[in-house]
């Protein structure tokens, strides 16, 4: 049997295209990914070398029979799932040219998958926020609370503000520069 | 023709273009892939995502309709709405590579 490793990397649901570079990454270092524990545990085991360019496509689990059997026509092999995301990979020795690399071939469709997710991911995590974690975070300061309860939703609120910031920016940015583009 | 309709897709990209043309006769989307890029030298690539994407909203929208399954591949064909809007393109790009053509 292969030999096997699991790596621990937290990307954020904005974070695709350096999940697709550190995933390319470990290929050229010689591990394959084979395995994904939702939301940040990777599972990898010991391969050849090579140049494989990976891809994720958030679908939110609306991934049909008729986009998988065009995304395999296309060469590209299902590689996990995690989480509404689909991960595909293909060797840079099948393709004939950058293209071939891509998933999307238009900014419009590469702006769909942004909006996808800032409707279906950004807004539930806003929604959270409002109305459970600033509540909680709130009623934490109150005296009378108990340590636990008060640090928990202390770091709950943190995780939150920097998950809304960080996300909320860069996808919006993302969506500024495709729309942006024009033609 | 609804407005809605003329809005979206007068004038339209050159991937919905080609996809249209490919579908005046019944094909699937990786076959319209290969096809486009027969005929354009190899220029123009419609990835899977972006053709995937295409196909959908073009069936929701009344261009292209359904008509059959071939190996597991859903076939479409275009509708006499899709044939419209791709005259009313055909025109304009006829104008246009006249145009082109003229002094200035």
């Amino acid at each position: 049997m292969a030999e096997t490793c699991t790596r621990i990397r937290v990307f954020t649901i904005a974070d695709f295209e350096e999940e697709e570079m550190w995933l390319r990454d470990q290929s050229r270092n010689g591990w394959r990914l084979i395995d994904m524990i939702p939301p940040f545990v990777y599972k990898f085991e010991r391969c050849e070398p090579e140049d494989v360019i990976y891809r994720l496509v958030y679908k939110n689990n609306e991934a049909n029979a008729e986009f998988m059997q065009m995304m395999e026509d296309y060469g590209w092999e299902r590689a996990g799932r995690c989480l509404g995301w689909l991960y595909f990979r293909k060797p840079v020795a099948e393709m004939e040219n950058v293209n071939d690399g891509e998933i999307f071939s238009d900014n419009a469709s590469r702006v769909d998958m942004v909006r996808h997710i800032m409707r279906t991911r950004l807004l539930p995590i806003t929604i959270i926020f409002l109305c459970c974690v600033i509540p909680n975070a709130l009623r934490a300061t109150e005296s009378g609370a108990s340590a636990f309860f008060t640090v928990f939703w202390l770091v709950m609120f943190v995780i939150y503000v920097y998950l809304l910031v960080h996300c909320g920016f860069k996808l919006r940015r993302m969506q500024k520069e495709l729309e942006g583009s024009g033609l | 023709m609804e407005d809605k309709i003329r809005r979206i897709y007068v004038p339209m990209t050159e991937t919905g273009f080609y996809i249209l043309f490919c579908l005046q006769k019944p094909q699937h989307g990786y076959g319209i892939g290969l096809r486009v890029k027969a005929m354009t030298e190899g220029a123009l690539t419609i990835s899977p995502g972006t053709m995937y994407g295409t196909l959908a909203k073009m069936e929701k929208d009344g261009l292209i309709c359904f008509v059959g399954e071939e190996n597991k591949r859903k076939l479409y064909e275009i509708t006499p709405l899709g044939k419209e809007v791709l005259d009313l393109e055909i025109l304009r790009i006829e104008r246009l590579y006249r145009n082109s053509r003229e002094e200035i």
